[in-house]
């Protein structure tokens, strides 16, 4: 009974967690400004943005909301299968 | 928040790649067969909470600021296995490009180390203090929200003063950096209340403040015991 409501909130809240994400990417909501450590560095203060050697795993899909929302949602699994391989070795069983 | 790689000087991230090392190790040894098995799919979860939280920026005038969640996630399982949470958020952003591979050490420092531990001490204090008068549980989130805000103002002077050594940036970039952290940290409070509401109603127990425990110091990390779910 436990291991069943314990097993619900977890995939109600992935499923949230998702859901929402995936909106507010394919709905333009989340801001594509840059955030504030490269504003203050590249825009105020006028630092060269240097040339990235590693783009991410993502980039020979190139840009657009589709990949991010798609990068993201795949993103928040592999975050919740890392952690629960992590912790899952460092648990106390039995 | 996250630094890109070809900015700092390696004299910089070699000893923040040790800081934040040893900070892993530390929290990995003391965690090691300490935590309850049931509470793995929670850490899990938030982990991939934060994730999605740090995805999507807010827009804060011409920039954009997103949830950090160090001091949330210290608030809730600890600031040992609130650093191993971050490390493995930061890393999976590392691989999608945001942070550089060469600055993960001071990414997981700023963002990890330095926030986890500044912001569970913020959070643990202001609880104790505001406890008495306005009940444990809006204690909390009043704590962990006020301590958000703090740490996310002073992890920015952090990065600020790492970029000062490299001699091109003055003081108007100092405030700058930290000014428009000012701003942000108002999101990371806001998004620290919302997130830490829900699991408090979900799994109070899951939180050691709400169970009274001494969860806290670092020398003595006690085992979590397995969230009370709702409904059972």
């Amino acid at each position: 009974m436990e291991s069943t409501s314990r097993r619900s909130i977890v995939v109600l809240v992935m499923l949230v967690s998702i859901v929402l994400l995936v909106l507010v990417v394919l709905t333009g909501l989340a801001s594509t400004n840059p955030d504030g450590l490269e504003w203050s560095l590249f825009d105020f203060a006028g630092l060269t943005k240097p040339e990235a050697y590693f783009a991410g795993l993502w980039a020979i899909l190139g840009e657009g909301p589709l990949v991010d929302a798609l990068s993201g949602a795949v993103g928040v699994l592999l975050v919740l299968g890392l952690a629960y391989l992590l912790f899952w070795r460092l648990s106390r069983k039995g | 928040m996250h630094i890109p790689d070809g900015l700092l000087p390696l004299a910089l991230l070699v000893p923040l790649w040790i800081v934040s090392g040893l900070a892993v190790y530390i929290s990995v040894s003391r965690t090691n067969k300490r935590l309850d098995e049931r509470t793995v799919p929670y850490m899990g979860v938030l982990a991939a909470v934060i994730f999605a939280a740090q995805f999507v920026n807010f827009p804060v005038g011409p920039s954009s600021g997103h949830l950090v969640g160090a001091t949330l996630v210290a608030v809730m399982v600890g600031p040992l296995s609130g650093i191993l949470i971050m490390s493995l958020v930061l890393l999976v952003q590392m691989l999608y490009g945001d942070g550089g591979v060469l600055a993960y050490g001071a990414n997981l420092f700023n963002m990890g180390v330095f926030s986890c531990l500044l912001g569970w001490v913020l959070a643990k204090g202001l609880f104790e203090v505001l406890k008495s008068g306005h009940g444990v549980q809006r204690a909390l989130l009043i704590s962990a929200s006020v301590a958000s805000y703090l740490t996310t103002v002073a992890a920015a002077s952090v990065i600020g003063l790492e970029f000062l050594t490299l001699g091109e940036l003055g003081f108007p970039f100092l405030v700058m950096v930290i000014a428009i952290h000012a701003v942000i940290g108002v999101g990371e409070a806001l998004l620290t209340y919302a997130i830490l509401s829900y699991f408090i109603k979900a799994a109070p127990n899951m939180i050691p403040l709400l169970r009274g425990e001494e969860l806290w110091a670092l020398t003595k990390v006690r085992p979590v015991t397995p969230p009370n779910v709702v409904g059972t």
